[in-house]
């Protein structure tokens, strides 16, 4: 089918284009208690074209593109409109110009997981086995899961000599816990590995189980007024997207962050930790076959870099990174017992925990938290958090145990002072 | 005009009718939905321009469903020949008889009866005057820019106005033993958003807009673009909101998602299925002021979320949810309402053919009541308009509220005081905000920019709203 394309793109006359192939298998599993409810597979391949048009308006030269989705079972005549469409489409768009990233023919590269060497049952049948592993109890169990098991084989050629291929696995899903005593209530839980990390699946499943626990003797919302606020897991993750977001090339070149490279983007006066951001390659390739490695973001606070693809890599006169789904960072420097020595409100669930990148707001409403008022620590529930990211982020403390899932390795929890938590107007 | 049927699907009507025929003699239940379905996206802003078609808005495929009598199997794939028909079944077969191999010892899997159909046969397609298709790139585009530049010439402070629009035409054809289903429908949508900065801080705007059409719908941006500058710089000034609870006036879109995310998703009847949602302990009980009356169904209005049949071959319905405060239904796809012994309302939808059928929402909104807005701000002495949503999320366990709004307006003495506070996030217990409400204007509005998601994913459009409402609600 590549070539069809690319026979049509000359018939046309399109120089410049990106065509992705991805042939997707995948077994999905949706589990309701321990019955499994429903089973499907998925055999699907489809083709992700992008066709360049470049032009000049007004003295200046462009490069417009446009989109367009190649459906295995089209015909040439219609894949012809859809490209022309297309052509048409994008000699509209008049953004500046921009160089496609340009490469050769690599060899395919092989996914380096253990789900590789068997087959998506078998694969599935691991990960089912450690999702219900510690659902042994009465009281707290896994209400509903959804297993999702994957294998994808993509290749991406383009105008400009790239031709890349490469094959992921991910196993991902969700799961809802219940406990029915001495309140009924749930908690949602979701999930995403390339490899085959089945000891971290059994931990997180331990913890949501005696999480939801809590969460059931949780009676009342916390007094409203300032806090000093523990975020931890991936709440904690959530916060750092602030980071990642506003160093984001796109981001930048549109005005819509003012980071420099160079700044202290925590600010000039860190009283807390500073922060050291690694941005992490989970696959070979991005999108555009620009090939992806391991980088540093932020070093001490300190912005080390723009990332982003090729557009607006090129605009911004840095090298295209492509784009990051996952980062590491250093641990802090306290640890969770120092962290919790003085009062605090641990938030450790929210409904839907949010990070505004535009704003620097969080926020979210508190579905379990455990406030330590000097004497005691009450599990609490209720209420909402709203802060902002600029008014605290010299003074974060992170802690020196450490949280790891696909996305994200680094400090388990941060701790920071003064935010608005909005809860009961009086003690209960 | 009529939205055309597809004709990659009118081609492998024949193929699919052998499909199935060889699906019926092995299995007592086969169905197969094919699905042809095409978008536009359009945006344009000060730097940037795209336009093109989305992989969640352009797909084409099938899925096939049987029952060997006890168990549900889904295939989803896109390709489809006849020398491939044998091959096809058989990988069919193996994932019929997959069950050992994906479970581990102690678990089981659930027994279903077979769904007894009645005879259908259906083919209908919804209405549009201008087809986004004919109006061309040019054109669409033509008119995104001249309201951007309209918008970024409205003040210097004014660091950005985007503007999007998008639509998708679709043909679905459900058969099965004894249904034979099929409509082409056509939704548009559009979005203004204005950025402006206050150092460090970036502060957002938008309206959207939308219809079960076409192109149409872009019109009524022009007319929003020196108001909705206005208010993007009012935020600049906007301060923190002391936390408490306080008598609020709702605009429409904040009616809406409070009605989609703080009830919709809890009378999703799968959930009641699961024993997540405290819905189904309700029904028959008071849940909301005698003022709320609910409705959600793909024939209750007509919006994005409008069709027909749902995705596996039940007529669409309009489901009174709530009826002057009493809970009287929930909403339900096929496989839940076998489980439950209740009838499906038309909502077991899927984000495309990739995907399994859960219940879904549709068009989902409040009636209207006999207030206006204006009696509402004077009726209170102090406190807030909420306009402007932006994110919500559904509890349907323990019916608590999370939603997300940019804009509260002081309310002093039965007047808007010109204070802004921002952003602003709802939170409390559902029934308790319901039963707050204590005024409703006249007229509905629902606005389906948007898209709902199950959980984090299983994207589908919906539409939501209601009138102004008047409630206590607590607000951080």
């Amino acid at each position: 089918m590549i070539e069809q394309i690319k026979t049509v793109l000359a018939q046309l006359g399109i120089k410049e284009y990106r065509i992705m192939e991805s042939v997707q298998a995948s077994i999905e599993c949706f589990f309701v208690r321990k019955k499994l409810d429903l089973k499907r597979r998925t055999d699907l391949t489809d083709y992700d074209v992008v066709v360049f048009c470049p032009h000049e308006q007004d003295g200046k030269k462009k490069l417009g593109s446009s989109a367009v989705i190649i459906h295995p079972e089209m015909d040439t005549e219609e894949i012809r409109q859809s490209l022309q469409k297309a052509y048409h489409a994008a000699a509209l768009v008049s953004n500046e110009y921009y160089e496609l990233n340009a490469g050769k023919r690599e060899e395919f590269v092989r996914a380096d997981s253990q789900f590789a060497g068997q087959s998506l049952e078998e694969s599935t049948r691991q990960i089912v086995e450690a999702l219900y592993e510690a659902d042994n109890a009465e009281k707290v169990f896994i209400n509903s899961a959804e297993v999702f098991t994957t294998r994808t084989v993509r290749r991406i050629v383009n105008s400009r000599g790239v031709d890349v291929s490469y094959e992921t696995y991910l196993v991902s899903g969700e799961y809802v816990v219940q406990c029915v005593e001495p309140q009924d209530v749930e908690t949602y839980h979701h999930f995403s590995y390339h490899d085959a990390k089945l000891d971290a699946l059994r931990q997180d499943v331990a913890e949501a189980l005696a999480m939801t626990q809590s969460r059931a003797e949780a009676e009342r919302a916390p007094r409203a007024g300032k806090y000093t606020i523990l975020l931890s897991g991936k709440n904690l993750q959530e916060i750092m997207q602030y980071y990642c977001g506003r160093s984001g090339a796109g981001v930048v070149y549109q005005k819509y962050s003012n980071y420099q490279i160079g700044d202290q983007v925590q600010g000039d006066a860190i009283q807390g930790d500073a922060l050291t951001i690694y941005m992490k390659a989970k696959e070979p390739y991005s999108d555009e076959g620009i090939a992806m490695k391991d980088r540093l973001l932020m070093e001490n606070g300190t912005l080390k870099m723009f990332h982003g693809g090729c557009r607006y890599s090129y605009y911004l006169g840095i090298e295209p990174t492509g784009n990051y789904t996952s980062i590491s960072v250093p641990v802090g420097s306290r640890t969770m017992e120092e962290l919790k020595a003085s009062p605090y409100l641990h938030i450790v669930s929210f409904s839907d925990f949010q990070m505004d990148i535009m704003s620097g707001h969080f926020g979210g409403e508190i579905r379990l938290a455990f406030l330590y008022d000097g004497e005691k620590v009450t599990p609490v529930t209720g209420g909402s958090v709203n802060g902002s990211i600029l008014a605290v982020q010299a003074n974060m403390l992170f802690s020196k145990e450490r949280y790891q899932n696909d996305e994200y390795e680094g400090p388990y929890a941060v701790r920071i002072e003064g935010v608005d938590v909005a809860g009961t107007d009086q003690d209960q | 005009m009529k939205v055309q049927e597809s004709l990659f699907i009118q081609k492998k009507k024949p193929l699919l009718k052998k499909l199935l025929d060889m699906l019926l003699e092995r299995y007592p239940y086969a169905s197969i939905l094919a699905e042809d379905a095409k978008s536009g996206n359009y945006s344009v802003s000060r730097k940037n321009m795209s336009v093109g078609e989305a992989k969640r808005g352009t797909s084409r495929g099938f899925v096939v469903k049987v029952s060997d009598g006890k168990h549900y199997a889904e295939y989803s794939f896109n390709q489809i020949a006849e020398q491939d028909l044998d091959d096809l079944c058989a990988r069919i077969a193996e994932l019929v008889e997959s069950s050992d191999k994906v479970m581990p010892e102690g678990l089981c899997e659930s027994e279903y009866h077979v769904p007894a159909e009645e005879k259908a046969e259906f083919c209908g397609s919804t209405d549009y005057e201008i087809d986004p298709e004919t109006l061309g790139d040019d054109a669409i585009l033509a008119h995104l820019v001249k309201i951007k530049d309209e918008g970024l010439a409205f003040n210097e402070k004014i660091l950005d106005c985007q503007v999007i629009a998008s639509y998708q035409r679709y043909t679905k054809l459900f058969w099965s033993k004894d249904r034979m289903m099929e409509q082409s429908v056509m939704w548009m949508t559009g979005l203004l958003c204005f950025v402006a900065a206050k150092g460090e801080e970036f502060k957002t705007y938008y309206r959207t807009y939308s219809n079960l059409g076409g192109a149409e719908v872009l019109s009524r941006i022009d007319a929003d673009i020196e108001e909705c500058a206005k208010v993007v710089l009012e935020l600049l000034d906007s301060e923190t909101i002391t936390p408490g609870e306080y008598d609020c006036i709702c605009s429409p879109e904040v009616t809406g998602m409070i009605v989609h995310e703080a009830f919709g998703h809890g009378v999703e009847m799968d959930m009641f299925v699961k024993k997540r949602a405290l819905a189904e302990q309700y029904v028959g009980e008071r849940v909301a002021s005698d003022l709320v009356t609910m409705h959600d169904g793909a024939t209750a209005a007509r919006e994005v979320a409008t069709y027909y049949f749902d995705d596996e071959g039940t007529m669409a319905h309009d489901t009174t949810v709530i009826d002057r405060g009493i809970l009287k239904s929930g909403i339900s796809d096929l496989q839940s309402a076998l489980v439950l012994n209740t009838e499906p309302t038309g909502n077991g939808r899927r984000e495309s053919f990739r995907r399994k059928a859960y219940t879904r929402m549709t068009n989902t909104f409040f009636e209207g009541g006999a207030d206006t807005k204006e009696e509402m701000i004077a009726s209170i002495r102090y406190g807030f308009l909420l306009e402007n949503p932006e994110s919500g999320m559904e509890d349907p366990k323990n019916w608590g509220i999370q939603c997300m709004v940019n804009i509260a307006r002081e309310i002093r003495d039965g007047r808007l005081t010109g204070k802004i506070f921002s952003p602003i996030v709802l939170t409390g217990y559902v029934p308790d905000l319901l039963k707050s409400i204590s005024m409703m204007s006249e007229n509905v509005y629902l606005g389906g920019s948007g898209m709902c998601g199950k959980g984090y994913k299983e994207w589908v459009k919906v539409s939501d709203g209601g009138p102004y409402i008047k409630a206590k609600i607590r607000l951080g």
